[in-house]
């Protein structure tokens, strides 16, 4: 168990351990052995190693839900929704801003410098970014463009989404939790029943196969 | 060499040289849509035509490069957006045949030279197919390979991806239509045509039947992704308007459902903390490493009298000459102690004897302040003697004159 030590400790803290964030960790958890001795560890911690359902990202779960648990679990919950709509905003930006035609993925490099120079050329994403900014999960104070992107990326990456592998540059990579918000997302359009397109073809393709 | 094969030689080789005299407008031609005329002579567009690199479709239109010369472009650039898979079986197999007739009348009528020359076109139509089974998937590969990164839209990649699926099938259908059976009844017994129509062929064809297969797979889990990237792409943007058209919407509290979902469980952080303990002999010898590396803490000495520079000069001025009478006396009672027979020393008698330049009230005053500073130990080891006079007879004040200072031996 010793060994896996510093993927413990990292799950502990509430990370996400995905392929970007923690290759041999990941590697590690793709083991199904491996993820019992984990478990079998954590267990009088009242936690389990869980995954979202493509098991493209682990994390730690409740492993029993007691009262304590199901208030950490709102407080929680209500926090994420607070910061849904800002996220899905700064998916978008992203995805416009840099002219693509997919959201962000897991493995997606993004650099501030080239965010803000497109942002910079076009009034409207402009106007978008100042607002997404100073949105209170955010929290810009500045009215620098720069300083607004450099804010926006600073807190993604202490949330988990953005991982910056070198400190000193300024390059990002997305993380496999942006495929947990996704995930969530379509949690809560199908409990509620929203009336957002669905696009049934997915999974068609795949049933192909 | 007949007379035929060398004027189809002469022909061939010079209407190919027109492909290389002219390659700039034809490439003009191939990213336009027509030949710019003004590059090109008469003759040379006439030669051209004939040579059918160009055609004119009707009198009215332009001239344009031949579908043939198109395509000849496209898969040498390897351009994935004009190439054609077009593995025309059906024609092909028409060919075969017909060969295959030939060759065995021309063998019955022991023809030698017809013979090498049906043989040889057999080869060649094999070949030729085998190449067009070889560029389609060649070309299916490189398509698939760059996700279609000739086109930038996901829509667009999309309709390819359906496009190259839908040419796989019309390959394997054309693969379909080539039957074994019925070649091996054609080629009868003949060695050579065995050969190469069916072990060559057969192999071959296999090669080619697990290679589409293989694409069509891979084609299939692309679209599988790029699909679902395409769902994900609506899923955000559809709730992200949704959310800013009800802003008040809030979802269940799914936390406090009997069955608490499970992308929803997510355990709070719990951070693994340790401190140095010291109930281990062993580790302690580790610790006290670590604590000698500490750099060490730098005090810088603070000044107090920082608020009021005028008399901190005068001050640290003061402290100064105090520092240096202190030291001056300190010396002087090392030279007490360096008395070779523990012999008194007056103190006067030093300073004059010394280039110090103290008043002798003030050393006097210093020396004896010296001597009561001293711990009580190390004021043993000396004897302070005051030679003093009483200052009048109606009071008791004395004067000190000065000090002898001997060590106590």
């Amino acid at each position: 168990m010793i060994e896996h030590g510093p993927l413990l400790e990292r799950l502990l803290a509430g990370e996400f351990v995905c392929p970007v964030s923690d290759e041999s960790g990941y590697r590690h958890l793709s083991n199904a052995e491996t993820r019992e001795e984990i478990d079998t560890y954590l267990r009088p911690l009242n936690r389990r190693l869980a995954s979202n359902e493509e098991g493209s990202v682990y994390f730690l779960a409740w492993r029993q839900l007691n009262d304590s648990a199901r208030d950490q679990l709102s407080r929680q919950l209500g926090d994420t929704l607070n910061s849904l709509l800002p996220l899905l905003e700064w998916l978008q930006l992203v995805q416009e801003a840099l002219g693509r035609d997919t959201l962000a993925a897991p493995g997606d490099v993004l650099k501030p410098a080239e965010f803000s120079a497109k942002c910079e050329d076009n009034q409207s994403l402009r106007e978008r970014l100042e607002r997404l900014a100073t949105d209170s999960f955010f929290g810009s104070q500045s009215d620098q463009l720069d300083a607004q992107v450099k804010q926006v990326f600073k807190r993604l990456k202490e949330h988990g989404y953005l991982l910056q592998p070198h400190s000193e540059r300024q390059v990002f990579v997305v993380t496999g939790k942006i495929d947990y918000l996704v995930d969530l997302v379509r949690f809560i359009r199908d409990e509620e029943n929203l009336p957002i397109d669905a696009e049934g073809e997915e999974g068609k393709q795949e049933a192909l196969l | 060499m007949s007379e035929l094969e060398s004027r189809l030689l002469k022909t061939g080789g010079e209407r190919l040289a027109l492909l290389g005299k002219h390659s700039e407008a034809l490439m003009q031609a191939y990213t336009r849509d027509e030949v710019p005329l003004e590059s090109l002579s008469d003759s040379a567009l006439r030669k051209m035509l004939a040579a059918r690199i160009l055609w004119r479709p009707d009198e009215q239109s332009g001239v344009k490069l031949s579908p043939k010369v198109r395509e000849l472009i496209a898969e040498m650039l390897a351009d994935e957006t004009r190439r054609h898979v077009n593995a025309d079986v059906a024609e092909t197999l028409e060919l075969i045949r017909a060969l295959v007739h030939s060759y065995r009348e021309a063998r019955s009528r022991g023809e030698h030279w017809r013979l090498e020359q049906q043989l040889m076109r057999l080869r060649q139509e094999v070949d030729d197919l085998n190449g067009r089974f070889a560029d389609a998937i060649d070309s299916l590969w490189q398509r698939l390979n760059s996700d279609f990164g000739f086109v930038s839209q996901l829509n667009d990649k999309i309709r390819e991806n359906d496009r190259a699926q839908k040419q796989i099938a019309r390959l394997l259908d054309g693969l379909a239509l080539i039957n074994f059976d019925e070649l091996i009844e054609l080629v009868g017994s003949d060695g050579s045509l065995r050969k190469l129509l069916i072990s060559q062929l057969q192999q071959q064809l296999s090669h080619h039947y697990t290679g589409l297969r293989e694409v069509q797979r891979r084609l299939i889990e692309l679209m599988a992704r790029f699909r679902k990237q395409q769902a994900r792409s609506r899923l955000i943007s559809g709730m992200a308007a949704f959310m800013r058209e009800h802003p008040g919407f809030v979802p269940g509290n799914y936390a406090r459902r009997s069955e608490v979902p499970a992308l929803i469980n997510q355990a709070a952080p719990l951070s693994a903390a340790a401190a140095p303990a010291l109930d281990r002999n062993l580790e302690c010898q580790v610790l006290a490493d670590l604590l000698h590396q500490l750099p060490q803490p730098r005090h810088t000495t603070q000044t107090v009298e920082a608020a009021a520079p005028a008399q901190a000069q005068e001050n640290s001025l003061a402290a100064a000459r105090q520092q240096a009478l202190k030291q001056d006396v300190e010396h002087f009672y090392l030279s007490v102690i360096d008395q070779p027979q523990a012999e008194p020393v007056s103190a006067l008698e030093y300073l004059h004897e010394s280039p110090l330049e103290w008043p002798d009230e003030i050393w006097l005053f210093q020396v004896i302040a010296e001597y009561q500073g001293l711990p009580r130990n190390d004021q043993r080891a000396f004897r302070l003697k005051q030679q003093e006079s009483q200052a009048s007879a109606f009071n008791h004040l004395r004067l000190i004159h000065d000090v002898e200072l001997q060590l106590a031996v």
